[in-house]
């Protein structure tokens, strides 16, 4: 086969494999959300997970998308971040700060253990990986808020 | 970054109900549905969300792997390789991490287990790709939920190292 047609082949697959895993994922998962929010257990779990995140300057509407990237992936609460700011329960310095802590960690699950499988503390793992997120979307989003607040008195 | 307001007005919704009045803040995590509307409805948004992520992670993966193939990969760990002695990482960890960045995790792995790594070397080439990796396809996801993405990537390049730099300093510390 010619360079360009393995090149393509190749491309073919890794797509297939790609979109059929984030379809197998994604739809289940906003069914659930669909079914589970405003229930009472739902509503438990993200009053709880966004008392964890508040000091990080995260409001309770950020619970749901932050959970479902925290644990499946970034592909899929940034979904949920497209679907909630479409519905205008979120604005944009909240959808920055979530961007910051999800680009730290995500998929805590599957990425860590494939990690941990081959030799990784995981302690190490899962521990400073979670500290580390909260020390840079703290740092991150205050300079980006302090940059922001300088610019808008600038402008008057 | 431009204050707490939505980024558009709330426009036409998935679920009917709701499009007919502006839909209050909160409002989606009050009220628990009907199970069989919520179904339709997630199934609906599940599709369209697939197909939006699809439609801006596909051209990514197209050009991660264009650059693969075109031997960027190599270039890149060569020019890591001085940077990896900062972290305690021998230069030959560069393309684990290289291919981690440009591809995905599971491309770094399989590079990771053809060098002799020591197990605090491992956790500290760990954290870096758990935090850096899939740069250009996951950049795409943040650019598409409104943010930009160059940027987000960028940052979890130099937040991967530091990590990566901070780690190596606290094992020297606590052995």
């Amino acid at each position: 086969m010619s360079a360009v047609g393995s090149f393509l082949w190749e491309f073919l697959r890794g797509t297939w494999d790609l979109l059929w895993k984030m379809f197998v994922i994604i739809v289940p998962i906003m069914v659930i959300l669909e079914v589970s929010e405003g229930r009472r257990w739902f509503r438990a779990l993200a009053r709880g997970w966004a008392r964890l995140l508040r000091p990080l300057g995260l409001s309770e509407e950020t619970a749901t998308p932050t959970l479902v990237g925290f644990l499946f992936g970034l592909a899929y609460g940034g979904g949920v971040i497209v679907r909630d700011v479409r519905r205008g329960t979120i604005g944009r310095r909240q959808v920055f700060l979530m961007s910051l802590f999800l680009s730290m960690v995500h998929a805590i699950v599957e990425d860590s253990l494939i990690l941990i499988a081959v030799g990784a503390s995981a302690v190490w793992v899962f521990g400073f990986r979670i500290v580390w997120a909260g020390i840079v979307t703290l740092l991150v989003g205050a300079v980006a808020t302090a940059l922001v607040r300088r610019h808008r008195k600038r402008r008057g | 970054m431009s204050g707490d307001r939505p980024t558009q007005p709330p426009r036409q919704d998935d679920r009917r109900e709701e499009a007919r009045e502006p839909v209050p803040t909160q409002a989606v995590l009050l009220e628990p549905r009907p199970l069989r509307p919520a179904l339709l409805a997630g199934t609906r948004i599940g599709v369209r969300t697939f197909a939006e992520m699809a439609l801006a992670m596909v051209p990514a993966y197209f050009a991660a792997l264009l650059l693969e193939k075109l031997g960027v990969i190599d270039v890149l760990s060569d020019w890591a390789e001085p940077v990896m002695g900062v972290m305690g990482l021998p230069g030959s960890a560069a393309l684990p991490l290289v291919l981690a960045c440009l591809l995905n995790i599971y491309a770094a792995i399989g590079a990771m287990q053809a060098l002799p790594l020591s197990g605090e070397q491992i956790t500290v080439l760990a954290i870096v790709i758990l935090i850096s990796h899939n740069l250009i396809v996951e950049g795409a996801v943040v650019h598409k939920a409104g943010m930009n993405g160059v940027f987000f990537s960028l940052l979890r390049l130099a937040a991967g190292l530091t990590a990566g730099i901070i780690v190596n300093l606290l094992f020297g510390i606590l052995s």
